[in-house]
């Protein structure tokens, strides 16, 4: 059984205040973390987070770090991300979490990536791995974390007004959108989250669980706000690896599990499916897995079955799953399935359960389902025409398609472009300028990057690309270009002539149309 | 000390099994993404098998500058 609590106390209203809470209230409660390979872990208690976070935030400071700066934190998971993320919304600044490098190769498109990412906030801060760090300018306000641990120390800003990080996520057009989350948000959610879990066992989940155990990667709404943040709410351990690990050695994950006497743990329908598939090895006894959120892409009838199938003889019980929906223009938890299991409708769909505390989901007649309440975002970050377009009268957009049925919701589809791969959110954008470059049309070459259904694998990226000289050896340059920059493995690659990928009348490709041509074979 | 051409044969048997290809298909001039489509998970399977069976560490750093089967085995001999 978990270990007994103190009294819960009461509700923070900043990020630096929950996690002064979570030290005073949960000082030896941990977060250990795996290193890149999953081999060594260092454990830290959350009264250690909180005094290296609040000596990182007067590096900050003394760096010149204001109020209200965004900074850029592109690093694994590891302690050097919790010091330096923790430490810059200590001081008041809004940390962004991106994508460290990974694989072989990419180090320059990670480098032009932070770059522009610098330009697109307006910000001078970035955090960077020591690898990457040559291939940046040398400016200041750009760190390695070594660099920012001896930078001077100085008296932080306090938070000032409602924006607590920027979170981002894919855009339709051209680049990423930097989401701005609020105080209120990043507080409401965790305890959303911990009200919706809590349910079926009538007590916060801290009353029967005590732990975490997530591979989810930190930049990602359901690793930061789902994980990290949820758990420095409720006083949970964390266990974290990072997310290369687990997809090198999946059976890292069930292990961590089955050493935990209560656990909760949120992935993607890939992640279970990645399990089912993958691992091959071990010995596992998931009987103390409490609740296993599943959300963030399409959940799968059939992943779930076989989840259960497998897993079931091992302990895993059926009335562990949690379908929930969120996205990132939510802080993350927008619908939750409190009542254990998994029910689909007729058609297929799984039921995501009914609005989180204090939130209101509606769809309209079309479908596009419509969310309000504490959680949802202040809009993008310096982008006024997106903020206007997604954000009305308080309703967010969420540019997912579903039904209301007896106040729960049903996921039918999306209308965003977004790629999801593996679970992660990927802007069809940056494939297509990874292709383009090869292509070389300096802007009159496109290319369009989708997904296709590849049955048990998931879903599979394709580009069809314009070009007038196809060669075996241009799509090669193109799958390697790609999975150089982004790690992403291309299913395929097609040519078409110069102008036969359909465009708008204002130039914008219309990806879906060449998704369309390209399943009907009639590209 | 394993001589250096057993070094290589390791490397190149991690390689074949980890890129899913035969070993008489792995040559030193193929790269590691275009050819043998090693993509992040699997350059972490074979940079964690490579130091297991050769008892080394390959720094991310190093490993970041792979681009063909030549590196890593320039790396580890």
């Amino acid at each position: 059984m978990p270990s007994p609590r103190p009294d819960f106390p009461g509700l923070p209203d900043t990020l630096p205040a929950l996690l002064e809470r979570a030290a005073r209230a949960f000082p030896a409660r941990t977060v250990t973390i795996l290193d890149g390979r999953g081999r060594k872990e260092e454990s830290y208690s959350f009264a250690q987070l909180h005094e290296r976070a609040t000596t990182a935030a007067r590096h900050w400071a003394g760096a010149g770090l204001r109020a209200g700066d965004p900074v850029v934190v592109a690093l694994p998971t590891s302690i050097d991300w919790c010091d330096a993320w923790l430490g810059a919304a200590c001081a008041g600044g809004l940390p962004v979490a991106t994508a460290p490098p990974g694989g072989f190769g990419g180090g320059d498109a990670q480098a032009r990536k932070i770059e522009e990412l610098r330009t697109q906030l307006d910000t001078r801060w970035a955090v960077v791995t020591p690898t990457l760090r040559p291939q940046l300018p040398d400016e200041p306000g750009l760190f390695t974390p070594d660099e920012l641990a001896r930078a001077d120390a100085a008296t932080p800003d306090k938070p000032n007004g409602e924006l607590a990080f920027l979170q981002l996520t894919s855009g339709s057009t051209g680049r990423p959108r930097a989401v701005m989350i609020t105080h209120a948000g990043a507080i409401h959610n965790p305890h959303a989250i911990d009200t919706a879990i809590g349910i079926p066992h009538g007590a916060p989940t801290h009353a029967w669980a005590d732990s975490v155990v997530t591979w989810l990667p930190l930049y990602h709404d359901m690793g930061l706000v789902g994980c990290f943040l949820f758990s420095l709410y409720c006083g949970h351990d964390l266990v974290i690896m990072p997310p290369t690990v687990f997809l090198a050695r999946p059976h890292l994950w069930l292990e961590r599990i089955t050493s935990r006497p209560g656990v909760l743990t949120p992935a993607p329908n890939f992640g279970y499916q990645y399990c089912v598939e993958r691992i091959t090895k071990g010995e596992f006894d998931l009987s103390s897995w409490r609740a296993a959120m599943t959300g963030a892409e399409m959940i799968r009838p059939e992943t779930v079955a076989a989840f259960d199938e497998r897993y079931g003889p091992t302990g895993f019980a059926h009335e562990a799953w949690r379908p929930c929906y969120g996205l990132a223009e939510g802080t993350l938890a927008v619908t939750f399935d409190t009542r254990g299991g998994v029910r689909t409708d007729d058609d297929g769909f799984v039921c995501v359960g009914a609005p989180v505390v204090d939130t209101e989901v509606r769809c309209a007649e079309d479908g596009a389902i419509e969310a309000r309440g504490p959680g949802i975002c202040a809009g993008y970050y310096r982008d006024e025409d997106a903020t206007r377009a997604t954000l009305r009268d308080g309703w967010l957009r969420t540019g997912d398609i579903g039904t209301m049925r007896d106040g729960e919701l049903f996921i039918t589809g999306r209308t965003k472009d977004v790629l999801i791969l593996r679970g992660h959110n990927v802007m069809p954008h940056e494939l297509e300028w990874e292709a383009e470059s090869v292509t070389g049309g300096g802007g009159a070459a496109r290319s369009a990057a989708f997904t296709v259904d590849g049955g048990a694998e998931g879903e599979q990226a394709v580009i069809v690309a314009e070009s007038n000289e196809p060669s075996e050896e241009l799509a090669r340059e193109i799958k390697s270009r790609v999975g150089r920059a982004l790690g992403i493995l291309l299913a395929d690659v097609r040519f078409v002539r110069r102008g036969r990928i359909p465009r708008t009348t204002s130039g914008k490709v219309q990806r879906s149309q060449v998704k369309r041509l390209y399943e009907t074979g009639e590209l | 000390m394993m001589e250096e051409m057993d070094r290589t044969e390791t490397v190149l048997d991690v390689v074949a099994e980890v890129s899913g290809r035969n070993r008489s298909e792995v040559t030193l001039e193929q790269d590691l993404v275009a050819d043998l489509e090693i993509d992040s998970p699997k350059a972490l399977q074979l940079l964690v098998q490579i130091e297991e069976k050769l008892e080394i560490e390959i720094p991310d750093e190093a490993a970041a500058r792979f681009e063909k089967v030549r590196d890593l085995v320039e790396f580890v001999t």
